[in-house]
């Protein structure tokens, strides 16, 4: 087609103001990155745990109003205390503790996978095709760059953890049927929104800074993986070897779940239970059921034994953890290997991320 | 007035690059010229408010460099000299995502992300990755990118580097178009003096960070009252030899000769010469300087 055949129209719309401005960046990332395949996959992977919270809740509800239907899950019920069974209402903060704190956990794999896939191309990209000129050449500040790339992490982090944590609250709430239980779980509530704005945080400005390291998407994924899975991998190594109660501490996987631990309190539900679980194994032949074995990986095959905290008697307790499986390192190791990784990599995007104020 | 700038003045380190820089600028196509390191893109970026400077200050569009930033950046279009992409998107997106961070609804950048498209003659391709286009078609979407959200002023950084010679006439017709049909202010920043020349009326000549000259193309290419250019109907032979006796410099230019008289001599010499040699001529003309001697001039004079 001949060049100018439709002429040059004027725009007369009119234009948004600047504050949030780098909401376009978040939305054309999500967009993007939704493209592909492998993002779907994970983020359709990481609706199960999602539902068995959802579940987890749903009957615990019935539970409390004492519903007939119930009766079909009595199975999964069994192995619960009878001092739970028959008022559950005074132990809803342990499990609904325990149950987020799980769901947390197990959530966290989908969420390293989704920042995996999703956040090595954010910043290189831009660089290996020289866009950031065009950024900032626009009514934009840097900040606003880096919240628009962050909203896309805080995005895919909220979608498989926080709006899941948030609407399993409501519907326990609503499946309680009781005003009380907001007084007694609403900490769960807050601690879910603190934890996952910290997940978006630090995942998000440190995948972030080594997609700003890098043209290459590629190695920015091998840097990734080597914080996650190497980490991970040293800190065992280093748990089993050196034995101190910091090894833990070397792990980022590990360092996210302590603060998910610290933030629901899990370390007081999960005594709690133990100490409720060695009461009822005096009447109860051994603890079974969904339940009743939530917190007792490993230990069916165990003969029970009364007044000695049941986990104790199983497996010697590991560095860095109490007879409960709790961590036994302050919360505040892991805060600060957090906030160090957090200040590091802001310097970073600062330093990679240049403004146009500099020689060509 | 379209931009005002006042004692300007920027340093990196030990190097200055705008030096006392004070220019205003009434609206048009402005050409903006300059050896490499002259400044040009510090003044650029200045206009774009991405500088802090060391002293001075100054308006775009009646907007403060130093606190309307955005605002000035929403008023502005800037095409950049390098390649520079949005990646993995389709021409169409492209240009929306840029009418987008400009503060247009998505519906409206959209819509109007074709239309700006067609205009620039990328209607075809616009459901290409622009990963896929050829040098010109780059060009072309930052120059669509540009003017998706209707700025008062175009900043085009060396438009036509690296384009082929039909890619670049087509970027001239576009500029061009813009400017005069459109009512479109442009600064188009180039080295090739024939493209500014083609596109501007009016120039600034920066060197070392200084304003060296600045005017309407019209009035710095001056008629040289001395200088003509002319055509004769046959070889002229006997006409030229006369003019050379009578102490007339004779040259030949691409379409013809070039007379310099001398001192205190009239244009009556020349019509009489062709008199007395029965030679008929055709055109006769003052010369004007040309954009590449305005510029030389310009460089040698700030150089004194």
């Amino acid at each position: 087609m001949p060049i100018f055949d439709q002429g040059y129209q004027r725009w007369t719309g009119q234009l948004s103001g600047h504050t949030w401005r780098w909401l376009a960046i978040t939305r054309h990332g999500v967009a993007a990155q939704w493209k592909g395949w492998m993002v779907k996959g994970v983020f359709f992977a990481s609706l199960f745990p999602v539902f068995v919270l959802w579940a987890f809740l749903a009957l615990w509800g019935l539970l409390e109003q004492k519903s007939s239907l119930l009766t079909p899950f009595m199975g999964l019920l069994r192995g619960l205390p009878p001092e739970v069974l028959e008022g559950p209402k005074g132990y809803r903060d342990v499990y609904w503790t325990l149950a987020f704190n799980s769901f947390f956990s197990t959530e966290l794999y989908f969420t390293m996978l989704l920042v995996l896939l999703v956040g090595p191309n954010l910043i290189s990209q831009d660089l290996r095709f020289n866009a950031i000129p065009l950024y900032l050449s626009r009514p934009l500040r840097r900040i606003d760059y880096f919240l628009g790339k962050l909203g896309v992490i805080a995005f895919y982090v909220g979608l498989v953890s926080i709006l899941p944590a948030v609407l399993a609250y409501i519907m326990g709430v609503s499946f309680s049927m009781d005003a009380t239980v907001i007084r007694d779980t609403w900490h769960i509530l807050v601690a879910s929104l603190i934890y996952g704005c910290v997940v978006v945080l630090s995942a998000g400005t440190l995948v972030l800074a080594f997609s700003s390291l890098s043209k290459n998407a590629r190695t920015v994924m091998a840097a990734w993986l080597g914080v996650w899975i190497v980490s991970s991998l040293m800190s065992s190594v280093l748990v089993n070897t050196v034995r101190r109660d910091w090894c833990p501490v070397v792990s980022y996987h590990a360092d996210l779940l302590r603060i998910s631990e610290a933030l629901t309190d899990a370390p007081t539900a999960r005594r709690k239970l133990a100490e409720l679980l060695t009461s009822a194994t005096q009447q109860m032949p051994r603890p079974g059921g969904l339940f009743g074995g939530i917190l007792q990986k490993g230990r069916r095959n165990q003969p029970p034994r009364p007044n000695i905290p049941p986990r104790a008697l199983v497996i010697q307790p590991r560095p860095g953890e109490d007879i409960y499986g709790n961590s036994s390192y302050p919360w505040q190791w892991s805060a600060g290997v957090l906030t160090g990784l957090f200040v590091l990599s802001v310097w970073t995007l600062s330093s990679r991320v240049k403004s146009l104020d500099r020689l060509k | 007035m379209l931009f005002d700038l006042r004692d300007l003045t920027k340093t990196y380190g030990r190097i200055t690059a705008l030096r006392d820089l004070t220019i205003a600028m009434p609206e048009g196509a402005i050409g903006l010229l300059g050896p490499n390191g002259a400044g040009k893109t510090t003044m650029i970026r200045s206009l774009l408010g991405l500088i802090r400077f060391d002293q001075g200050e100054g308006q775009v569009l009646g907007m403060d460099i130093k606190r309307n930033r955005l605002d000035v950046r929403q008023a502005v279009g800037f095409v950049p000299e390098d390649e520079c992409l949005f990646p993995s998107v389709l021409g169409v997106e492209f240009v929306s995502y840029a009418g987008q961070l400009s503060g247009m609804p998505i519906k409206s950048a959209m819509q109007r992300a074709h239309e700006v498209l067609d205009y620039v003659g990328l209607g075809e391709a616009r459901y290409r990755k622009v990963e896929s286009y050829s040098t010109g078609m780059k060009q072309r979407i930052k120059i669509a990118a540009a003017i998706v959200h209707d700025p008062r002023l175009l900043i085009l950084d060396e438009p036509t580097n690296g384009m082929d010679p039909a890619g670049r006439e087509d970027i001239l017709e576009l500029a061009r178009d813009l400017a005069r049909k459109r009512g479109m202010s442009l600064l188009f920043s180039s080295h090739l003096l024939t493209d500014v020349e083609s596109v501007c009326d009016q120039v600034m000549v920066l060197g070392r960070g200084r304003l060296l000259l600045k005017g309407k193309l019209e009035d710095l290419m001056i008629a040289h009252t001395r200088e003509f250019e002319t055509q004769v109907k046959g070889t002229g032979e006997a006409f030229f030899g006369r003019l050379r006796e009578r102490g007339v410099n004779v040259g030949m230019v691409e379409d013809g000769y070039r007379l310099k008289l001398p001192e205190g001599a009239s244009l009556s010499l020349v019509w009489e010469t062709a008199q007395e040699t029965g030679e008929q001529v055709r055109m006769l003309k003052p010369r004007r300087s040309t954009l590449e001697e305005v510029f030389l001039n310009a460089l040698n004079e700030g150089a004194a």
